[in-house]
């Protein structure tokens, strides 16, 4: 359901009611709300100790949701009476609930949330018209995830670093495992999209371009296209088994990377957790490199998932709310998220993060990050029928020629975009 | 004839071995660990089992006390519905009076109305209540949407009790109510039956309103709490399948409280005509 | 589910002087509390009456109404209410895709209602023949596909029907139609929707074999045995006893299901979001787009209201009937 779905409500029965602070000396409640598997129990116990510490008199009402089915509860809390005073939002819904004004404007406070550390992408996912709606929380990216023991046994000696050097690894990967009917190079699914942004974005193309104050699909440029046919020259090369009509999650591409018949897959940092707890041998024998460019020596722009923190505008605490986020955007907790293996939304210190080659590579390609574009039509991209997805499909099967699939989903895409 | 019935029953254990399928492969896969689960091998028979993904269920917060919410919304509904369709079936069915064609096409026409299409105004009218967040919520909107059904299939079964046998019973000194009791009631076993599973697994298994209008983690009914199984970090099948069966069970065993219940009234009352 | 036959073992040999229950014009000599005689279907049904006007009613009204504004994502931060007469509706039926959904949606329902409902008479029927052990077995298994949650059985037949690792291309190709390595289920709409069909029917078919199967056992014995006698082969019988006696009761199991399958989303939409490529989309799914996933709230009403007209006209035939029946037909 679209977060804008129940806001019906706010139309139906006016704004919700603005609240005076009440009584300055009573006990406050400051609720909470963050995702599930965002930060570490660590962080949360520490932050919301101390800032109970730092402010006598109010206690931290802390729970963690589930993403699953989070629109709705999100756009029911907001429209209440009394909605949270800090919630999470996924970097792509920010804009849909910004440009509904039920979010505070923090463009004031930008300075004391550490703004000049803001990640990039994540910053441009929360400005809309010109105002932050929210700081950034943390990020992940996808990067290659490969078999280190895999890659020595057929003699490539480092991580690829350009868009040849991968090929040539899977093909290496390919006759070194011919033997095996089950081995597969790269294990890459018809529809996982995010990974075509990357390769859209290298070739300097974009899958929609701002035209005065909408959006138009750009599927059908020559950049475009040419990120799509990358993308079927991995599917082609490494004769990946992995359904042409379905993502990542049906089945779950961890869980097939986890039966360790695969050599690589692009995936999120969490997959490659799943797959080492599914199959716990794979722990020593993974490492990560950031999605290849075609240009040697360069990461790919990669999108980046992630969440922002925003303050409701019907908060009863606004103010406790902002500080409670200065706290967090702080060194101290920012670092704690590094070390949990998230990229820090407000820091740009990623050495606790580079622990690990899987860190390495997200803190790598972290700075190149983009997202989706800023508009609140594109939460209805992804909530519908995904046109990107369809291309993919069409063009992987065979059903129809590049320049139909592309300008189709174009078409769709455009007329989704214009509202 | 013993041919037939032989043959009569290898074809029903064949359609029962269609039906049962789907649930064997839940329970199969239920019973899967977790690095079973993507085989190419031919796993019709699960190679191993393991208890590990019911204990996830059993044991993941929330499951008991969205089992009690559940069972709360949904009996309270189907009894709503049972009671106030009864009545209304009865008055339809065997009363004749002005306006009851329009009666029976509003029962009618009132279970046309697009389910999904509805959430918005129920969700203002809830809020409107205070009833946002709050369990009664549901069962109110349960009862309305299993209501017009109950009122109208029941009103199909009384139709199918011959008049006359209530009348011989009235006739034997009841009055119109011990008639009712005693003859008629009895013989809608069936229909009660039919109507009661059809809206307890209606009410039971609904999630778009029980996601929507209630907020509390404690509040939450089963279909939301097993929607839980599905993080942002992947899904957790294997237990995931073994919750949907956990929380299949009390929809059999209703069925077979209601079933037995069912039948000795039915007999009883064979008994008696 | 056992019944008593209702043979009229015990019906009075007089039937016209028997007391008549209802109230009859010309005044019937009993007329005990007349007033409250008068009253009492009103008050019976007044229960059911607040209870869906208002609950059901007014919430109906309300999508009416939104069908006739325009209600986007603008609209709703502004909280402005912006009258659009029918230009919801031209936007809608002047769109050729959404005819092309509408055919769909009305060609998939009437084979799922068709398959669904002669599958349960069958076994309707069936359950009369089979021992009383089979007939419980049976009807475990079937309650069990009725009451399995939606996410569940939509994921079971997502993986059943898998193309790598679904049971069933692997038990094809043991069986030896190689044809069916990582064969895909879902690469057309029609493929896509007969899956989806056969998860619908599956969970749709126990509750009308279940209820057809009360009626069934109600019908009395003897007429078969006179027919039996006669000579009647089983078509005939059924023709001549089950069928009148059922008519009824099938007609409006019917009704009923051509309701529910013509509203149909969930499984829809769970299993492949309505693909490939907008193939296995109908109305139900077509609704959600414009409403819920776009937010052109006013379309989207306007969607519920025209989906409502279409089922009212395939359904008219009964509605008509059932206006102009006597009691005891319907």
């Amino acid at each position: 359901m679209g977060a804008a779905a129940l806001s019906v409500a706010v139309a139906g029965c006016g704004t919700s009611s603005d609240n005076a602070g009440g009584d300055p000396g009573a006990p406050k409640t400051l609720t909470v709300w963050l995702m599930d598997g965002s930060a570490p129990t660590t962080l949360t116990d520490a932050l919301n100790k101390e800032f109970q510490d730092s402010n006598p008199g109010v206690t931290v009402k802390y729970e963690v949701q589930k993403w699953n089915g989070i629109q709705e509860k999100l756009t029911t809390a907001l429209t209440s009476n009394n909605p949270p005073d800090v919630i999470e939002l996924g970097n792509t819904q920010t804009a849909k609930f910004a440009a509904e004004e039920t979010l505070y404007d923090l463009s004031g406070d930008v300075n004391d949330l550490n703004g000049d550390q803001w990640l990039g992408g994540l910053k441009d996912s929360l400005t809309w018209d010109g105002k932050q709606y929210g700081m950034p929380f943390y990020a992940a990216n996808r990067t290659v995830i490969y078999r280190t023991d895999l890659f020595e046994a057929a003699g490539i000696a480092s991580a690829p670093t350009s868009r040849d050097e991968w090929v040539a690894a899977i093909e290496k990967l390919k006759a070194a495992n011919a033997a095996d009917p089950d081995f597969q190079p790269l294990y890459l699914p018809g529809q996982s999209w995010y990974s075509l942004l990357s390769f859209i974005w290298d070739e300097g193309g974009d899958v929609a371009k701002p035209q005065g104050s909408a959006w138009a699909g750009a599927l059908d440029t020559p950049q475009a296209k040419a990120g799509v046919e990358f993308y079927k020259k991995l599917v082609d090369v490494s004769g990946t088994k992995a359904p042409k009509d379905a993502d990542e999650a049906t089945p779950q591409q961890m869980e097939v990377f986890g039966t360790g018949k695969v050599g690589m897959m692009i995936g999120l940092p969490w997959e490659l957790a799943g797959a080492v707890k599914a199959n716990p041998d794979l722990e020593s024998k993974t490492a990560a490199f950031p999605i290849p460019s075609k240009t040697a020596g360069k990461a790919a722009p990669v999108f980046l998932g992630g969440s922002n923190l925003a303050i409701p505008a019907g908060s009863q605490n606004p103010d406790l709310a902002k500080a409670y986020l200065k706290l967090l955007s702080g060194k101290k907790y920012q670092d704690m998220l590094a070390e949990g293996g998230s990229v820090p939304g407000t820091s740009t210190d990623t050495q606790k993060l580079a622990t690990n080659p899987l860190g390495k590579a997200l803190a790598e390609s972290a700075p190149n990050g983009k997202v989706t574009p800023t508009t609140p039509a594109w939460a209805a991209v992804e909530a519908g029928q995904n046109p990107l997805k369809d291309m993919l499909t069409a063009y992987l099967t065979g059903a129809k020629p590049l320049d139909q699939a592309t300008s189709d989903a174009n078409a769709s895409l455009s007329k989704t975009l214009a509202g | 004839m013993i041919a037939k019935k032989v043959a009569a029953n290898a074809v029903a254990l064949l359609v029962a071995l269609f039906f049962a399928f789907p649930t064997y492969w839940m329970v199969a896969t239920a019973l899967k660990p977790r690095s079973e689960l993507l085989t190419t091998g031919y796993d019709l028979i699960p190679f191993s089992v393991t208890n590990a993904n019911f204990t996830t269920a059993w044991t993941k917060p929330g499951f008991l006390g969205a089992l009690g919410n559940s069972l709360l919304v949904s009996l309270t509904a189907v009894l709503a519905a049972l009671v106030v369709g009864l009545l209304a079936a009865v008055a339809l069915s065997r009363m004749r009076f002005r306006g009851r064609k329009g009666f029976v096409m509003m029962m009618l026409v009132a279970q046309m109305a697009p389910f999904e299409a509805l959430l918005i105004p129920m969700f203002l009218m809830m809020r409107d209540l205070d009833l946002l967040n709050r369990l009664p919520s549901l069962t109110l909107i349960y009862f309305a949407v299993t209501l017009p059904f109950c009122a109208w299939t029941l009103r199909g079964f009384v139709n199918g009790i011959p008049l006359e046998l209530e009348e011989a019973a009235m006739v034997d000194g009841c009055g119109r109510w011990g008639a009712f009791r005693r003859v008629t009631l009895p013989l809608l076993g069936p229909g009660l039956v039919a109507t009661s599973v059809f809206a307890f697994v209606t009410a039971w298994n609904e999630f778009l309103f029980a996601l929507s209008l209630i907020r509390d983690q404690d509040l939450q009914t089963l279909p939301v709490w097993l929607s839980g199984f599905q993080s942002q970090f992947g899904t957790d099948w294997g237990g995931a399948m073994a919750a949907s069966a956990l929380f299949t069970l009390p929809v059999l065993v209703f069925f077979l409280i209601v079933q037995r219940k069912m039948v000795t009234g039915v007999t009883a009352g064979a008994v008696k005509g | 589910m056992t019944a008593v036959d209702t043979t009229g073992a015990a019906v009075p040999t007089n039937p016209s002087s028997a007391p008549r229950r209802a109230a009859r014009p010309d005044g019937a000599p009993r007329r005990r509390g007349g007033a409250f005689d008068r009253a009492l279907p009103y008050l019976l049904l007044a229960p059911a009456l607040v209870a869906i006007l208002w609950l059901i009613g007014w919430p109906v009204l309300s999508v009416l109404v939104t069908s006739f504004r325009r209600l986007n994502l603008r609209e709703l931060t502004r909280g402005e209410v912006v009258w659009t007469g029918f230009d919801n509706y031209a936007e809608i039926l002047s769109d050729p895709g959404f005819w092309l959904i509408a055919l769909r949606t009305v060609v998939f329902t009437a084979a799922v209602v068709a398959v669904s409902v002669l599958a349960g008479l069958l076994i309707a029927l069936l359950m009369r023949q089979i021992s009383a052990v089979v007939r419980i077995v049976l009807q475990v298994a079937m309650l069990l596909a009725w009451a399995m949650p939606l996410l569940a059985a939509t994921t079971v037949y997502q993986w059943i029907f898998d193309q790598q690792y679904g049971i069933l291309n692997k038990t094809l190709v043991k069986l030896g139609f190689d044809g069916f390595t990582g064969f895909s289920w879902f690469s057309t709409g029609t493929s896509t929707l007969a899956v989806i069909g056969l998860l619908i029917v599956w969970q749709a078919i126990p509750f009308l074999a279940f209820s057809l199967y009360a009626g069934a056992i109600g019908i009395p014995k003897d007429q078969y045995e006179a027919a039996g006698i006669d000579g009647a082969s089983a078509w005939q019988t059924f023709r001549a006893v089950t069928w009148p006696e059922l008519r009824p009761l099938l007609l409006m199991v019917t009704f009923l299901s051509l309701l529910w399958d013509f509203k149909v989303f969930t499984q829809i939409w769970a299993m492949r979001k309505g693909g490939p490529d907008g193939g296995s989309t109908t109305l139900p799914v077509y609704q959600y787009l414009e409403g819920i996933s776009q937010s052109h709230f006013g379309v989207a009403a306007a969607v519920s209201v025209v989906m409502v007209a279409l089922l009212a006209l395939l359904t008219f035939q009964y509605l008509r009937r059932l206006v102009r029946s006597q009691e005891g037909s319907l």
